[in-house]
């Protein structure tokens, strides 16, 4: 026998503040399959596959981020994974040096041979002294509050489970139902 | 109260928008051993201080030694931060319903000057001189604004005031060397201003087949990005741009 409204309803109002809090700064909404906007899900990684920063051989720039120009070299963000190097002291021919592979990267700045990058929730200080072999030299852990969003506005999205790991980036889904929108 | 969480929450999702894409400065803002960002930059190296904007937050980290970032501190900004571009001593931060100015001199313990408020929109800044270049842009992300570029004048820091509104078409990131200014508008292409007259900038030029995002001028050579490729100019000749290379993008199909 199926339980009456009354008796369900407090458990809703609770898993319906439950998911508000879960979401954090984003509203929380029953199901509607009407819904046209674009649906994403989180892309979940451990904390330990965030942390892991590479020198790559060079590789195509995808999607170009933020850029940052120091003592000849052009530093290219790939939105969130990493930073291309290009030596960059003939205009005419920009060359492309390695890719250093920063999990959920989008900023950067450097001082020095000391390049600056968000690492996902950390700050991270690499030497890029030998950008063929960039060296991790500090980690902050947790500068950052983790983010519970996804960046696109005005989309639905599955809310994040912090037990799966860390969200490193959003993917789009066909399946309707999510319960999180911005 | 529920009506106030509502309007805090609208406040909050409102303040989450246009970030994801860079802009420009110019050369003479560059502290000794720090490079030189965008204009829609969120880390930016200030003398032996590295300032980060989150959406809501100004972060100080003690470079001194730059081997060893140490965090120092927190000053809380509002919401809907973008950008940081540091001059002469100064920070202008550029947030979705403003420009905000903290005296920066007293290294890692920014001090409040001022706030610009203008309708709400996207708005990297960059600086020269007296003078504030911001752009306005009316985005998805950013409903309600106009696209603009609004000259404001900074001598006095804690009394910024407009003294000029130009029409834009969708601007992005700008930037500005001497007596020249760069806007990008988007996948309305690239402008290059003539600035002989900081206050009355004059079209030199306008390429509309490349999509700009971004781009950091320095010596003569503009570094452009944009959905198709990272384009590089001489703007040796201020009359026309010379396309001097591209980095081509290659969008995964």
């Amino acid at each position: 026998m199926m339980p009456s409204l009354q008796t369900k309803l407090p458990g809703l109002l609770l898993v319906a503040v439950l998911l508000l809090d879960g979401c954090n700064n984003n509203r929380v909404s029953p199901t509607n399959v009407s819904d046209t906007r674009d649906v994403y899900r989180p892309i979940y990684s451990s904390y330990d596959a965030v942390r892991s920063i590479q020198t790559l051989a060079p590789r195509p720039i995808r999607q170009a981020g933020k850029i940052y120009i120091k003592d000849g070299f052009l530093f290219v963000n790939e939105i969130g994974s990493g930073i291309h190097i290009v030596d960059n002291r003939n205009p005419e021919k920009p060359v492309k040096l390695s890719f250093i592979s920063i999990p959920a990267s989008r900023e950067l700045a450097i001082k020095d041979s000391i390049l600056y990058a968000d690492n996902a929730v950390d700050l991270v200080a690499l030497n890029v002294a030998d950008p063929t072999n960039v060296r991790l030299v500090k980690r902050i852990e947790n500068a950052y509050p983790v983010t519970a969003y996804p960046p696109m506005r005005n989309v639905r999205f599955e809310c994040p489970d912090s037990d799966k790991g860390l969200v490193v980036g959003w993917k789009k889904s066909d399946d309707k139902n999510v319960n999180c929108w911005r | 109260m529920k009506t106030t969480f509502i309007t805090f929450i609208f406040l909050l999702s409102a303040a989450y928008g246009c970030s994801d894409i860079g802009v420009s400065k110019s050369d003479s803002v560059a502290s000794a051993g720090a490079g030189t960002g965008g204009s829609m930059a969120r880390f930016t190296v200030a003398g032996n201080t590295l300032y980060l904007v989150s959406n809501t937050t100004l972060r100080a980290y003690d470079v001194s030694n730059s081997k060893n970032p140490t965090p120092g501190k927190e000053t809380k900004l509002g919401f809907g931060v973008e950008t940081i571009f540091p001059y002469r001593g100064n920070l202008f931060i550029g947030t979705q319903t403003g420009l905000i100015i903290y005296d920066a001199t007293r290294e890692g313990d920014p001090r409040y000057l001022s706030t610009y408020n203008h309708v709400m929109s996207c708005d990297p800044v960059v600086v020269q001189g007296n003078l504030a270049y911001v752009t306005l842009r009316n985005g998805t992300a950013c409903r309600n604004g106009l696209n603009l570029l609004d000259i404001i004048d900074v001598s006095n820091l804690t009394a910024p005031r407009v003294v000029k509104s130009i029409p834009m078409i969708n601007p992005h990131g700008l930037g500005v060397d001497g007596n020249v200014l760069f806007i990008c508008e988007g996948d309305s292409g690239l402008k290059m201003f003539d600035l002989s007259n900081p206050t009355d900038p004059k079209l030199l030029q306008h390429i509309t087949d490349v999509r700009s995002y971004d781009v950091i001028p320095s010596r003569d050579v503009l570094i452009v990005t944009g959905k198709d490729g990272i384009y590089q100019y001489s703007y040796a000749d201020r009359k026309s741009l010379k396309l001097l290379s591209k980095l081509t993008i290659e969008p995964i199909v």
